[in-house]
Order: C-alpha cells, then structure tokens, then sequence
C-alpha cells in the first residue's frame, strides 16, 4: 500500500501543479480579482491573497481529476490485493 | 456430511510481486570536472543568475525594469508595459520560446538542459558549495558512509546551511519581480512583510531548495515533461552527445607505456581504456557508452572528462562527442554534419519562428499608447430632464499605455444637439488609467430605443493619438 501512496503523491500531486499553474495564469489573465464576487459579497482579500487561493484551489482541483484518473488506472492486481472478502483464503494459501 | 463432497476449491493466487513502480534511487555523486564544456556552463550559470538576481534592482523610468505587478495587473519589460488586454503579446512571446526550444533542440539536442535550465543551473551552484564543503566525489562518498564525527557535522551543517541561504535569497529574489522590490525592501527591513510573500519566498526558496540539492537528477528523470518529449524533435541529424563505439570498443584497461596504441588496436583493443571517468562525472549517473538515452541531458561533463583521459593517454580527443547518428554511421567529416543542418525540420521549424517573430514585432509596432471603454452606467437609467433633454450616463476608462503623462479632450457626436456635462479635459498619468462619469444630454426626437453615438478622445499634444469610440444613447 504504501507504494500506491508515494505514486500517488507524486503522480498525482505534481500534474496537478503544472495543471493548476497554467489554469492560474489564464483564469486572472482575463478576469481581475477585484472584481470577483464571494456567495454574493465583493471580494475584500488582497489581490495577492486571491491569487494565491485561486492557485490553490485550481491545483486541488486538478489534483482531485488526477487522483481519480489514477484510481481508475489501478491494475486488477492492486484492487484485489485489498484486504477485503476472500482475504483469509488468500492468507491460507 | 458425505465424502462426496466437493473438496474444498483453493484458488491459485499468483503470488504478487511488491514491485516498486520506481526504481530505488542510487544517490548519485557527480565527481567534479573542468574543460570547455564546464567552462561553457560556467559562463552560462553568471550570465543566467547575473541576469536574474540583478534585473529586479534595474530601475527603469523611475520604475524597476522588470516587473510583473500583480496587484496592478500590469507587466513591465523595461518600455514595454503590458496591460491585460495585451496578452496577445504574452501568447506570442510563449509561442517565440517554444519554437525557439523546438529548433535548438532539432539542431543540437538538448542545449537547454544542459547550459540554461535553473535546474541544472541551481544543481551546478549547490554542487560547488559541495564540493566546497565536503570535497570530491571519493571524499563524499567516504565521508557519507563514515562514522559521525564532529568535523563530518560541521562540514555538513556548513553546506546545507549555505545552501539555505542561497534558497532563500533565490525565492526573495522570485517574490521582487511580482511585488515591487523597494516596497519588498521596505517590508523586510521593517519586519513586516505580508503573510503571501513570505509563503511564496518560502515556497520558491524551498522548490529551489529541494530541486538542487535534494532531487537533483531526479527531476530531469520523472518530473520534467520537456525531457519526456525532446525525442520527438530529435533526427538521424540532431547534435547529440554520443560514444563513438567503433573507435572505443573493445574497451579495456592498460597501462600506458607499456601497450601502444597500435599494439592495443592491433590485439583487437578499442581506444576506450573503460576507467568509468565518463560516468563518475555525468549529474544523471548513466554511461554514455550504452548509447543515447533520454536520461541524458547533453551536459557535455562526460566529453570533458574523456577528453582528459584521451589526452594523458596521448590518443585523439574526441572519443565520447558532439556527432549525429548519421554522421557516426557514415563517418561524416564536420563539413557534412554543417551540410545536413539544413534539413526540412529546421526549415520549417525556422519559417514559424520567423513569422511569428515578425508578427510580434508588428504587433508591438502598432500596439496603440490610447485606449477608451466606454461602458453605460448601470445604475442610472436613461431619463428625461428639463427642457426637453434625454440624458444618458457613461463610464468613460482611458487608459494611457504610453510613457509620458497626457491630457485629453472628450467630445461627443452622432446625434443632433447632443452635447456633454462636466468635465471635458482628462489627464492621465504615464502607464495608468483613469475613469470618469460623463452625463450625456441630447434632445427628445421621439425615436424610441438605442441610438449610436460616438465618443472622441484626443491627445491635447499629439493630433494623432485619438481613439473614436461608439457607444449607445437610449431613448426612453
Ligand atoms: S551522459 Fe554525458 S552529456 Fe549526458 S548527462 Fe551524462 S555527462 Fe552529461
Ligand atoms: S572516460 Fe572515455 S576512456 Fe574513460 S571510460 Fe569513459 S569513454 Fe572510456
């Protein structure tokens, strides 16, 4: 298992960063953060706050879409080797 | 119950492998190397860092030179102010480098990496204070493995304690071109500087930090994707470092003096006498003698080290070199190699990069120092007043992208008797917008609905600086 982790931390988590960079730069390049609205409200952060949570919110989301795809990518093997029905035959072997 | 029964099914479990998807990691230790091309990265490292830690100190029209401002959304490049509405020229420029990459790399492989990449540019500076600290390869290699002893420590803590600073003024240095250095400077020097600039100091200083000294190799390895995709732009023709193994096999040690070099060639030896130098200097640990490998990122050390040990052994240099794969299969002279650079990758490679370059420059040429929105304010509705008017309130934004203040007149046209209110002289400074709120009042004419208008803004200095801008005047 915790091979699965660091693959998926690295895997995961770096994409996402180019990802979420690229997404940053197009999204405050055609929208000005002081113009931005929260549940209704002017947005009052400073503009270097609102950049930096925007950045952080577009490379979680593109963490979230690789994470899934990586999921999704997981082989039979690495699926079954869960610790789940059947487990004490596997053990019995 | 019966013996009948089915004895109890095993299922055969194909016993799983706890495979790693990655390799385990080697720690390589990059034995330190001189010659032309170390000189070459030498030179490149000052030009690259001179540049960088020294062009957010450059003041420019009572401005710094180089400047990203976020908070006021515009881009400075020495005369060129960008303005968001310019990011065009921000496209063009990103395309400009990436055909300028594409065609470096179809001509002599990966010059980037090897030379101008801060990757290898900060792995270069961190393994000077290295080596400064704890020596040579064989020294490090000794002294990781060795006992704990006070002088092991001190050595230690006085590289990673340098390297930190180095980190840390890397990431002040990123964090100036965002947020202007002199009020940077001034939140340093009065302790308080604002939680997001120290996060991204921190953070670009720890990236640095991590890349240089810690994952090295690594990064180039699995995290960056132009070396995943450089093959693509790489031909039979492309300048690639490379082993010439018909000169070099069958390597073997011996010992100089005793064994000529015709007597090595004419026992069946190679001219590689297999002393591994090569791979002990290459930063990524491979062996160029197995052949091109995308690990390789064309640092040249393996050519500089070989070339010494050609020399001592008094055979010609050039053993491991810049060929092509055409050229080592045909045994091409340097005049066919410069003969077949002209191919039809690098001319169209070449052709884009030229008419985009032109574009741009057309683009900068034409790029106008006035721009009017008009925009109908939307908190006033259009009205009646008295004496039969109908009047109509705008926004006017005028922005003046050029260097010198200006003043400008507004008027208004496009209906009978139309006329403005207020203010009719704005001035604006250099590279800033200013808005104003114009009241526009024209006669009822029983038309009902939206009329075209147009706004005039000129330059009070300059005729030809004048923006017409239409707008719609609504009738109720
Ligand atoms: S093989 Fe040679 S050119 Fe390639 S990375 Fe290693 S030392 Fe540098
Ligand atoms: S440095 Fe040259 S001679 Fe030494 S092992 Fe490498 S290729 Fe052979």
């Amino acid at each position: 298992m915790r091979d699965i982790l660091i693959r998926d931390i690295s895997v995961v988590l770096w994409p996402a960063f180019l990802v979420g960079g690229i997404a940053e730069g197009l999204f405050f390049t055609v929208i000005n953060p002081q113009e931005l609205y929260l549940f209704g409200h002017p947005v009052t952060y400073s503009p270097l706050a609102t950049y930096s949570i925007g950045f952080f919110a577009f490379w979680a989301l593109c963490a979230a879409s690789s994470w899934l795809t990586s999921y999704l990518l997981r082989s039979a093997e690495d699926v079954n080797r869960k610790p789940s029905v059947g487990d004490d035959e596997t053990k019995a072997k | 119950m019966s013996d009948t029964a089915a004895p109890r099914r095993v299922i055969p479990i194909v016993e799983v492998v706890e495979d790693s998807l990655y390799e385990v990691r080697r720690k390589v230790y990059p034995r330190a190397v001189t010659g032309t091309f170390a000189n070459w990265r030498w030179a490149l490292v000052w030009f690259t860092q001179i540049l960088y830690y020294g062009l957010c100190w450059m003041p420019w029209n009572g401005r710094q030179a180089v400047l990203f401002h976020l908070v006021e959304r515009k881009f400075y490049i020495f005369g060129l102010v960008l303005w968001p509405q310019d990011v065009f020229f921000l496209a063009v420029l990103l395309i400009i480098s990436a055909f300028s990459l594409f065609l470096f790399t179809a001509v002599a492989g990966r010059l980037w990496c090897g030379y101008a990449c801060p990757q290898t540019v900060y792995t270069e500076i961190f393994l000077w204070v290295e080596k400064f600290f704890q020596g040579d390869r064989a020294q490090r290699m000794r002294r990781d493995t060795a006992r704990w002893t006070a002088e092991n420590a001190t050595r230690r803590f006085a590289k990673y304690f340098t390297w930190a600073a180095i980190s840390l003024w890397t990431g002040f240095t990123f964090v100036g071109y965002f947020s202007p250095m002199s009020e940077l400077v001034d939140s340093v020097l009065t302790w308080h500087v604002g939680p997001w600039e120290l996060f991204w100091i921190l953070f670009y200083g720890g990236s640095t930090y991590m890349g240089a000294g810690v994952m090295r190799e690594q990064v180039c390895k699995y995290m960056c994707p132009y070396a995943r995709f450089q093959s693509v732009m790489f031909d039979a023709d492309t300048l690639v470092i490379t082993y010439d193994t018909e000169r070099g096999e069958a390597r073997g040690g011996r010992k100089k003096g005793l064994v000529t070099r015709d007597i090595a060639h004419a026992t069946g030896m190679g001219d590689c006498v297999d002393c591994s130098i090569c791979v002990q200097v290459c930063p990524t640990g491979i062996d160029i003698r197995n052949g091109l490998q995308y690990e390789c990122i064309g640092c040249g050390a393996c050519i500089d080290a070989c070339d010494q040990v050609m020399e001592k052994m008094e055979y010609p240099k050039g053993l491991i070199r810049y060929s092509t794969q055409n050229a080592l299969a045909k045994h091409w002279q340097l005049n066919d190699i410069v003969k077949h650079v002209i191919r039809p990758r690098i001319l169209i490679y070449s052709a884009l990069l030229v008419s985009v370059s032109l574009a741009f420059i057309w683009g900068l040429a034409s790029k106008p120092e006035l721009r009017v929105d008009v925009s109908r304010d939307r908190a006033s509705l259009a009205r009646e007043v008295e004496g039969g008017l109908v009047e109509n309130v705008y926004r006017l934004h005028v922005m003046n992208v050029s260097e010198t203040t200006r003043r400008y007149a507004i008027s208004v046209s496009g209906l009978a008797g139309i006329d403005l209110l207020g203010e009719r002289i704005i001035e604006v400074p250099a590279t800033s917008a200013q808005s104003t709120t114009l009241r526009v009042r024209a006669p009822v004419d029983g038309k009902h609905g939206a009329q075209v208008i147009y706004f005039d803004v000129k330059s009070l200095a300059e005729e030809r600086i004048k923006v017409h801008e239409k707008a719609s005047f609504i009738q109720p």
